[in-house]
């Protein structure tokens, strides 16, 4: 690619010579970066979109009702016995089976709820999958929650090997404000707004 | 995700707004960075899935970590920057690839990773500069320095005058002049 022109050719001669200096400054740093990308992708912008479709969150007044529900929750869990525990330290406080839709049979899961942290509001989580399959380069899976039927927030991505696949995620939403947990797939170079759901569950436990 | 309106407040100011859970403001600062960081993400990842990938987590994390900013700390840009490279370095690492020896940062192709991080940084500020200009000066910009084009293909290539070329390539730079008074190349 041909260099681009001299400063004077760009702007004309006829600046005072403090603002050519002025403007030389700002020539040499045009010249010493890389292009910035052509264009943003519209895919892109809509992923982008759907984070704030979740209520954010720790605004002071929903903090206190968020710890609250970690509260009671994790008292819900205790009194009624749920409570596992699993490989690597993760303690969890109950486990949710996913389902597998049609989409893709044989595959099965777990979403296993972790303790709530008292100071953040955060809880853990832990995802364990198997039967889904190895994504092409560029894809991975994506557990989220949905309102309504509709996308509403995401908890993490993760990839698959073989067997059986355990990944951690930590989320900070109110449970209670959503159906269901979903996993769909997301795949380089597709329009992914309208993915199968693979697994899902319901977020009453 | 709401239009992003133009405002006249600083990237700190959003993101505190952004804090309170403001999705106007949360789409302006998507305005005036997504370009800094999915280009910063394309040179770092070299793959543009992988690196829309890095920046769509990097605005989650804006949007779930806005109330960690601290204005006295640095300003709202390097905040961005921090919380871009974090993304990118999560993204990398989950091929087992080291992040500065992906794809190095062009043109400084045999920097050592303290040059590597300058130019990165540098870049940063200057493509973010360039994302508050009015679109009409910033394209004429990035294809005077960045096309190959003459000004004259340029003008034919917009379809405007000559002269109006130059006069947006002065004003652009003009406008970019305050912005980038303290960086150095």
């Amino acid at each position: 690619m041909k260099e681009p022109p001299d400063l004077r050719e760009l702007v004309g001669d006829d600046l005072p010579p403090d603002e050519l200096a002025r403007l030389a400054h700002v020539d040499a740093l045009l010249r010493a970066v890389p292009p910035p990308p052509a264009e943003v992708p519209a895919s892109l912008t809509g992923s982008v979109g759907r984070i704030t479709a979740v209520t954010p969150l720790w605004t002071r007044r929903r903090l206190a009702g968020a710890l609250a529900l970690a509260a009671s929750l994790a008292a819900l869990f205790f009194g009624v016995g749920v409570w596992t525990t699993g490989g690597g330290g993760f303690e969890a406080r109950a486990s949710v089976p996913l389902r597998a839709t049609e989409s893709a049979a044989g595959a099965s899961g777990l979403v296993r709820l972790g303790p709530a942290d008292a100071a953040t509001g955060n809880w853990e989580l832990e995802v364990v999958v198997s039967g889904l399959p190895k994504l092409p380069e560029g894809g991975y899976y994506v557990l989220w929650l949905a309102k309504d039927g509709k996308y509403a927030g995401t908890c993490g991505t993760f990839n698959v090997g073989a067997g059986t696949t355990r990944v951690r995620m930590s989320a900070s939403y109110l449970l209670r404000e959503y159906d269901e947990w979903v996993v769909t797939a997301w795949l380089p170079g597709r329009d992914n707004s309208n993915a199968p759901w693979l697994l899902r569950a319901s977020t009453d436990v | 995700m709401p239009v992003a309106v133009a405002t006249s407040d600083t990237d700190a100011q959003l993101i505190e707004r952004v804090a309170g859970g403001d999705r106007d403001a949360f789409a302006e600062l998507y305005r005036r960075f997504a370009r800094p960081v999915l280009g910063m993400a394309m040179r770092q990842l070299g793959d543009n899935g992988r690196a829309e990938d890095a920046t769509q987590e990097t605005f989650a994390a804006v949007w779930r970590s806005a109330r960690s900013f601290r204005s006295d700390r640095g300003t709202g840009s390097a905040w961005l920057y921090a919380v871009a490279r974090h993304a990118i370095i999560d993204r990398a690492r989950q091929r087992r690839e080291p992040v500065a020896e992906v794809v190095p940062d062009e043109p400084a192709a045999e920097a050592g990773p303290a040059d590597e991080a300058e130019l990165s940084w540098l870049t940063w500020r200057v493509h973010a500069a360039l994302e508050q200009l009015p679109e009409r000066e910033r394209v004429v910009l990035e294809l005077a320095y960045w096309s190959g084009l003459s000004q004259s293909e340029i003008a034919s290539y917009l379809d405007v005058p000559l002269g109006t070329v130059k006069t947006r390539t002065r004003t652009g730079l003009a406008r970019l002049a305050p912005l980038l008074e303290e960086v150095r190349a």
